[in-house]
């Protein structure tokens, strides 16, 4: 009579080798030491491929706002900008919004149009001079600072400069 | 003398009913003797339906939710035969399908209106199992396989909304990752794994159409035979009216009877499928436009009350509805055949689970109809 716990099997059929059984707790130890490798690898593997390069920094692209005569002081303006970059493994012209006003039509601010909240695109209301977000009504000052609503943080203020009268934006 | 009596003999046995083996011929008969699959289909169509199920139709739900997924996997794999995955060519692939494409109207409009037909009828389906109290002991996998079986839908749901590549499906699932992105904690890193990157593009598109073309339905198929494995291995759970329960014990075979009637049923919802999707086309916007101001980003109708609540908790509130009572919501639903354990299956007699459901019912149509409401 054996202890190996394997259900008896049919005389007429045949019978359990008591030799090979000696070995079976080597044999699952290997099994599970085996699959167990493999799958950290393939498993490991698997998720730093599935990641890619999606916690790569941003890419950052000075892209054109408009001539400068074109953006008289006082007034807030819309400019939508394009520039050549790369999604993943493609070449793409990539789009945005932007808001730009100079008090003085020397030192403009540039504003991203995106809202701090859930990434709505804001828009300029002029009667009531500030920016309003569509989806969950918040608002911002001219300068991107928050008035009401649910956004945690003013509208990104992007780096600018001025080259052959072109106000260029850091997107 | 003798003969007549054996003539009489013979026609006072009832013939018996032919068998599927009787049907099937000389290659059927081959098939079984090296597969062995006659029996267990055999046992498969004539399982016992108990006459208090077959006589209810809410029992039905189920039934015509599976064809409703079936449907749904049918016209997905005939939509993929033209769809294009890339931000460049994802919309003219869906214009063309429904504006160009023999019959493309009919097999888009069939899987965006089927998609909110299975919101329904799974909630529902949800609704006449707690109400029945068929989630208690033993039956707590086929309740949580179903709890899994909604959390994949909704899945399908918002992988799927992104797809066209138009402004409605840009717009709601930027919303939708920054939601993931708001999170304590991981939100960002979160955010950025669904994205494939900072922004919406082509690896968000590659990301949610695999999602939604082979993570889900394996998920899909794989909890679906889990949940019918475990329909059949209990049984159908007790009844609770006593008009049902003196039927407790006639029963009717699950082919043809029961199958008849939730045949019946999907016909029905083709129908009715087929008539919304003549009758007004499945939507298509503006193609995707990052810098649009003008549309109105909204999610689809059974995601509104998630959108509605936002509004109530402002700030460094806002995860408790983006993220704890949705979770909370959830939790509840997996922790109930834990939590109720009593023997009590009517719901009249177990006021706390009955007034629980009550309160979710209530508020999500209250707070679907308050952002409704507020967008009219």
């Amino acid at each position: 009579m054996s202890n190996h716990g394997l259900p008896p099997l049919d005389p007429q059929k045949g019978s359990w080798d008591e030799e090979a059984l000696s070995r079976r707790r080597f044999l699952e130890l290997g099994f599970w030491s085996a699959a167990g490798a493999a799958g950290l690898t393939v498993g490991g593997a698997g998720l730093r491929f599935l990641a890619g390069n999606s916690f790569d920094p941003k890419p950052e692209h000075w892209v054109e706002v408009g001539a400068v005569a074109d953006l008289p002081s006082g007034r807030v303006h819309r400019a939508a900008y394009k520039v050549r970059t790369t999604d993943v493994w493609r070449e793409v012209e990539k789009v945005g919004l932007l808001y730009a006003f100079s008090d003085d039509g020397a030192e403009y601010t540039v504003l991203e149009a995106t809202c701090s909240h859930l990434g709505c695109n804001v828009h300029w209301r002029e009667e009531s001079g500030h920016f309003a977000c569509p989806c969950h009504n918040g608002a911002f000052t001219r300068e991107g600072e928050v008035v009401s609503g649910p956004p945690p943080a003013p509208l990104r203020q992007l780096s600018t400069k001025i080259e052959n009268g072109i106000l260029l934006a850091l997107v | 003398m003798s003969i007549a009596l054996e003539e009489s003999k013979e026609q006072a046995t009832p013939k018996s009913r032919p068998g599927l083996r009787d049907f099937l011929g000389v290659i059927g008969v081959w098939l079984d003797e090296r597969t062995g699959f006659l029996n267990a289909i055999q046992q498969f169509l004539t399982y016992p339906v108990p006459k208090y199920v077959h006589k209810n139709l809410l029992y039905s739900l189920g039934g015509v939710t599976l064809i409703a997924f079936m449907l749904q996997l049918a016209t997905g794999l005939l939509l993929s035969f033209y769809y294009d995955p890339s931000p460049e060519e994802a919309y003219n692939s869906v214009d063309y399908v429904t504006y160009q494409l023999p019959l493309g109207w009919l097999i888009r409009g069939l899987h965006y209106y089927n998609a909110s037909a299975i919101v329904i009828l799974v909630t529902l389906h949800l609704l006449r199992t707690f109400s029945f109290s068929a989630y208690k002991k033993p039956r707590e996998i086929t309740w949580l396989s179903g709890v899994m079986l909604l959390l994949v839908t909704l899945g399908f749901a918002f992988t799927g909304y992104l797809l066209p590549w138009d402004q409605r499906g840009y717009w709601a699932t930027k919303v939708g990752t920054e939601i993931a992105g708001s999170a304590p904690v991981m939100g960002q890193w979160v955010l950025r794994l669904l994205r494939g990157g900072p922004e919406l593009g082509q690896a968000t598109l590659t990301r949610f159409y695999v999602t939604h073309m082979l993570l889900l339905p394996g998920a899909l198929l794989a909890l679906i035979a889990l949940h019918l494995h475990q329909l059949r291995y209990h049984g159908m759970a007790p009844p609770i009216t006593k008009r049902a329960q003196a039927l407790a014990d006639k029963f009717v075979p699950f082919f043809p009877h029961w199958v008849v009637v939730d045949a019946t049923l999907g016909v029905i919802l083709l129908g009715l499928l087929i008539y919304l999707s003549w009758t007004w086309r499945a939507p298509l916007e503006f193609p995707a436009d990052p810098t649009s101001t003008d549309f109105l980003p909204r999610p689809e109708w059974y995601f509104l009350f998630l959108f509605q609540l936002l509004k109530y908790f402002p700030g460094p509130l806002e995860p408790l509805a983006t993220m704890l009572i949705p979770a909370l919501v959830v939790g509840s639903l997996v922790a109930l055949p834990f939590l109720d354990r009593s023997e009590e299956r009517r719901p009249w007699r177990k006021p706390i689970t009955t007034v629980v459901a009550v309160i979710y019912v209530v508020g999500l149509v209250i707070l679907t109809l308050l952002a409704w409401q507020a967008d009219q």
